[in-house]
């Protein structure tokens, strides 16, 4: 599965545009999370890898603003294993390993949409990396 | 061993320590063998078990001690990496506290990460300033310093080793920032510290080989006890341990500077003693079990000191990662590290196996019987309780011109609206009756506030005035935990009361 950031200007959020975009292309879409009110937002959300690059270029036909969400940064150096992060995260995507070492699934992570466990840290060794909305482009050209 | 088998001494096993054949085990291993054999079994066998613990611990500080600059300074204040550290005793003696904060990085950067960054032998910058005196010429100081070039760095944690602690809920419907790290609302996430059934004092309940002098793993070196621990509570078991020890030949890995968002920096500390098998009954009290060690489920979002519990809660079902409050399941996760407090222990052990760690007897036993008491205090703080009044309310169901009419009879801004059970729907104030009256508007539900801030009976005012400011507004219904109205504070009540005070 692969996920994509969509960013709605006030403008658009009124527009039903992810329906017509999953009627059309007959897209199965998670909404992983959401932040949206009347004046716009961004939702997280996860559509087949095959479909990904198709529906990213819907939303952009459509003048939406959409991203490759980048993942929480771990460091593994300054990470001590207490674990104050895991019980916060809601996807349960950090678990500990047999000898309590403390694990990121970054398939499961929401990554920087999320961002809940990142004040958290008291070795401060996670890191909320901000998407980047030129990374798919780039891909392309 | 003694000739009838039922004790040794330390001196027996420091021999053994010598020779490289004393059997030593974790606290985890002892206690896996006590389960698989007997406690005679593993009293025979095992002379020294040893434990662990790798927390937070912010009464930790370390002494340093700097040399003479030329010409000399008596410091006054004085700043490492701009954490202001604090000048106790004579012209270059400093202490720096773990959890004193950075002027410039706040919460990312205290003492403790001072701390650890001397012990990895790091430079760090100096700033002092003196108000220069004749001996002491010199009015300000700024260099850099590493380790070796101070006289002294020693590691002096005054309360260390915590035997248990709370596990931490937060109630309320926001979000709270405690020592305890993030509390998410209404008991979404829970927190606890503490390594268990492998901390030491954990393992010698009784202070029976655990008192001054005995010879401890502290930050990665070697470390000793030097009294009880600020608020030591051993009868309730709660209790805390003094200690010091060489900083120089410590490790930052077992000393970690941490931050807690919007509570403050701290130091995780590194600690584990080894505990003498002297006779059976130590062997059986090294046997404890994380489902024998419980603690109380505590509700930080109180801002009292003594907080509201929801029951209690054993060590096995903390680390489990979820517990049961009210029929509900809660995430749970520890803020102090068990894999760390593993390490502390195999270390522990590895060093006693090599002989480079030889167990000393303490040379005064700890306090037993000691509580830890509240402050005295001779001024009383007013709560909510003590400024509220009744409220004036109304039903959903009733007229605008009712309720107008009662602003004015009653002389009040501000009118409650409550179902029939008595519980909090909403609040109206006069101006929203006056902008209804200007905008023709009719009905209550169209002007009433239903998100309403409110304020408990047993709040401090102080927080409930900070409310009041926060949200720029007026007056706060005051609820019971079922959300029933017992009565309103407004922002005159709390000025009158704070206001006579200064």
């Amino acid at each position: 599965m692969g996920r994509i950031l969509i960013r709605f200007s006030e403008e658009q959020v009124s527009e039903p545009i992810a329906s017509q975009i999953i009627i059309e292309y007959k897209v199965p879409m998670a909404i992983l999370s959401a932040h949206i009110n009347n004046k716009g937002g961004e939702i997280l959300v996860e559509v087949p890898d095959t479909m990904q690059e198709q529906v990213v270029e819907a939303f952009r036909k459509r003048g939406v603003t959409t991203m490759v969400p980048k993942l929480i940064e771990v460091d593994s150096e300054k990470c001590f294993s207490c674990g104050t992060c895991i019980a916060l995260c809601p996807v349960e995507a950090i678990k500990t390993d047999k000898d309590h070492t403390v694990q990121f699934d970054k398939e499961k992570c929401l990554g920087s949409t999320c961002s809940i466990c990142v004040d958290a840290c008291p070795a401060r060794a996670i890191k909320s990396v901000k998407a980047n909305g030129n990374e798919n482009r780039d891909k392309k050209s | 061993m003694s000739q009838d088998g039922k004790t040794r001494t330390i001196e027996e096993i420091n021999q053994k320590i010598k020779k490289g054949d004393a059997q030593v085990l974790t606290a985890e291993e002892m206690k896996k063998l006590v389960e698989s054999s007997s406690v005679e079994v593993a009293f025979k066998e095992v002379d020294v078990v040893t434990t662990g613990t790798f927390g937070a611990m912010c009464s930790s500080g370390a002494l340093v001690n700097l040399g003479h600059s030329d010409p000399p300074i008596k410091i006054d204040r004085a700043w490492i990496n701009d954490v202001e550290v604090c000048h106790p005793g004579a012209a270059v003696d400093l202490f720096i506290g773990a959890t004193n904060m950075s002027e410039k990085h706040n919460y990312d950067y205290g003492g403790g990460h001072v701390i650890s960054d001397l012990v990895a032998g790091k430079e760090v910058e100096l700033r002092a300033t003196g108000v220069g005196t004749d001996c002491y010429p010199r009015t300000s100081v700024k260099t850099t310093i590493t380790k070796d070039d101070l006289n002294q760095f020693m590691l002096l944690n005054f309360r260390n080793c915590y035997q248990r602690y709370n596990c931490a809920v937060n109630s309320s419907d926001e979000v709270i920032y405690t020592y305890m790290s993030k509390l998410l609302p209404r008991l979404r996430n829970a927190t606890y510290s503490g390594a268990g059934e492998l901390n030491p004092l954990m393992n010698d309940p009784n202070y029976e080989t655990i008192g001054l002098g005995t010879r401890i793993f502290l930050g990665g070196g070697q470390g000793y006890v030097i009294g009880e621990g600020t608020q030591h509570s051993p009868k309730s078991l709660n209790g805390t341990l003094m200690v010091k020890g060489d900083a120089k030949q410590m490790s930052p890995e077992f000393l970690q500077g941490a931050s807690f968002t919007k509570y403050g920096t701290s130091m995780y500390v590194g600690l584990g003693i080894p505990i003498p098998m002297l006779n059976i009954g130590l062997a059986k009290k090294t046997a404890i079990r994380d489902s024998e060690i419980l603690t109380d489920i505590v509700d930080y979002s109180a801002p009292r000191r003594d907080r509201p519990k929801f029951g209690q809660v054993s060590y096995r079902d903390l680390k489990s990662g979820s517990i049961t409050i009210n029929g509900k399941k809660v995430r749970v996760s520890s803020l102090s590290s068990l894999k760390m407090a593993k390490k502390v222990s195999s270390t522990l052990k590895e060093w006693i196996e090599e002989g480079t760690f030889t167990l000393t007897a303490p040379i005064e036993r700890l306090p037993t019987n000691t509580v830890c008491r509240a402050m005295r205090q001779t001024e009383e703080i007013p709560f909510v309780v003590s400024v509220m009044h009744p409220a004036v309310t109304c039903t959903e169901d009733e007229d605008i011109r009712a309720i107008a009419t009662r602003i004015v009879t009653k002389s009040v801004n501000h009118i409650v609206v409550i179902d029939e059970a008595g519980k909090l729907k909403g609040i109206v104030t006069s101006w929203d009756i006056t902008r209804a009256m200007a905008e023709g508007k009719k009905a209550l539900a169209d002007i009433e506030t239903h998100n309403v801030f409110t304020a408990k009976p047993d709040e401090p005012l102080e927080v409930a005035s900070k409310r009041l400011a926060q949200h720029n507004i007026s007056a706060l219904p005051v609820i019971d935990i079922e959300r029933k109205v017992l009565g309103i504070i407004t922002s005159e009540d709390v000025a009158k009361l704070l206001g006579r005070r200064n």
